[in-house]
């Protein structure tokens, strides 16, 4: 695969991220279903990660975290290294474990969702922000209506794949 | 080429982490505005925030008025005649309030004074995240905003306080976020306390109203104002209404749940405080 391909790849799921972005930041937070928003972005690392490999789902999960810290209030910087780690995590399991299937998908996603959840959890019970029961009113719904847009994403990042994914372009 | 993530995967890893402490001292370093990041990728999304924002503001609109047209002609009618009441206590005040001015001028007192600098600006998009309530603003640094200022409505009602500027965007955390904490004072008791963001109550939209004195007699719809103390923002803007008064978990402290008077999810444009002044 040339320089010009690659870039042409990239620019491609890049333009792909930006209706999820979208919809995420601006349209889905307006119409909240019983007061919870999803979360659709590392939903992107994960489709991009299990059609891609391990590699190409660091710099992806990378890039979104980044572009999550930066766009969205309220970051402290945790987002990127996570994504970039689940980015690897999920495309290496995906590769040796899974298949590179919807299946596998909606696992990694809801792996990815799982943890992130776990781990404000966490935080907020450290900091005791609030008791477990009233963390998990928030995490729980969370979780189901976000991993609820799974097939989607997939969806759209599986067409893109179909079209410059792998090594088509090469 | 068409192997470098493959073989990078780590040296990403680690670049990944690099940045991620980089913006994290970055965001502590910088306090209330925005780094320098944060600030070229905000400034470049606003088109699409405003946009997006526009338009769904106008699909909402038409959507009202297709679907929703005898519903608004009823709150229409219910709006005509509350005015008409308003404009009655209006007459009413501005006989005791020239009544007050005699008096104060008989006593040799100062005139109470309140006067805010405004800056009108439109709420281009809401938290995307359960974990907080926040609103985005249309203007920022350009615009003399800074963290700390107040957002009102249109009729004063209390929205929230700025958390982070941007050169043409600004952050608002709004009342019921669990960072909020606001000196607050109940109308008909006097009786001061502070208003605090609580995880539980922000999903349903109320607040807190903490450190209750021991003899306060609080009942359900009593009104509650900021109570400007520690000057750090103004006094008398109206929260909301006490729902009801509990204690804590403890025993020891009471607190009352306010319900806001704003109604945060349908919020267009909102005012900046950026400047106020308060004499008593």
């Amino acid at each position: 695969m040339t320089r010009r391909d690659f870039i042409h790849k990239w620019l491609i799921y890049a333009l792909g991220l930006m209706p999820v972005w979208v919809l995420d930041a601006y349209i889905l937070p307006r119409y909240p279903l019983w007061g919870i928003t999803p979360m659709l972005l590392p939903l992107s690392v994960a489709a991009v990660a299990v059609l891609e490999g391990a590699g190409s789902g660091t710099g992806f999960g990378m890039a979104v975290g980044l572009f999550w810290e930066l766009a969205y209030p309220g970051g402290f910087g945790g987002q990127v290294f996570y994504l970039a780690l689940a980015g690897m995590a999920m495309g290496a399991v995906s590769q040796y474990a899974l298949s590179q299937s919807f299946l596998g998908c909606l696992i990694c996603s809801a792996g990815v969702l799982g943890l992130l959840d776990c781990l404000r959890v966490v935080r907020l019970l450290f900091i005791k922000a609030a008791n477990l029961s009233d963390l998990l009113q928030v995490a729980v719904p969370e979780f189901l209506w976000s991993l609820a847009w799974t097939p989607l994403v997939w969806l759209l990042f599986r067409a893109i794949y179909n079209r410059v994914g792998g090594t088509k372009l090469a | 080429m068409k192997d470098f993530f493959r073989q990078n995967g780590i040296l990403l890893l680690v670049i990944a982490f690099l940045l991620s402490v980089l913006i994290g001292v970055l965001s502590f370093v910088m306090g209330g505005k925005a780094d320098p990041l944060s600030n070229i990728v905000n400034a470049v999304t606003t088109p699409v925030r405003s946009g997006v924002a526009a338009a769904a503001d106008w699909v909402e609109g038409v959507y009202g008025y297709v679907f929703r047209y005898g519903e608004m002609e009823a709150e229409l009618k219910e709006l005509r005649a509350k005015v008409g009441e308003l404009e009655e206590q209006v007459r009413r005040n501005e006989e005791a309030g020239r009544e007050n001015e005699q008096l104060r001028a008989l006593l040799d007192l100062t005139a109470r004074r309140r006067s805010f600098e405004l800056e009108d600006v439109r709420v281009t998009a809401r938290s995307a995240s359960n974990w907080e309530s926040t609103l985005t603003l249309s203007k920022g640094t350009s615009a003399g905003i800074e963290a700390g200022d107040c957002v009102i409505t249109e009729t004063g009602v209390l929205v929230g306080i700025v958390a982070e500027t941007g050169v043409n965007w600004s952050t608002v955390s709004t009342i019921v976020n669990t960072d909020t904490e606001i000196g607050g004072i109940v109308t008909r008791t006097y009786s001061a306390g502070v208003l605090e963001g609580d995880f539980s109550l922000m999903n349903q939209g109320k607040l807190k109203l903490n450190y209750l004195p021991e003899g306060a007699q609080l009942v359900s719809g009593d009104e509650v104002l900021t109570s400007g103390r520690g000057d750090m923002f103004p006094s008398g803007l109206p929260v909301g209404q006490v729902e009801g008064v509990y204690t804590e978990p403890s025993g020891k402290t009471r607190y009352a749940v306010v319900t806001p008077s704003v109604k945060l999810d349908s919020l267009i444009e909102v005012f900046v405080i950026k400047d106020f002044e308060i004499a008593e």
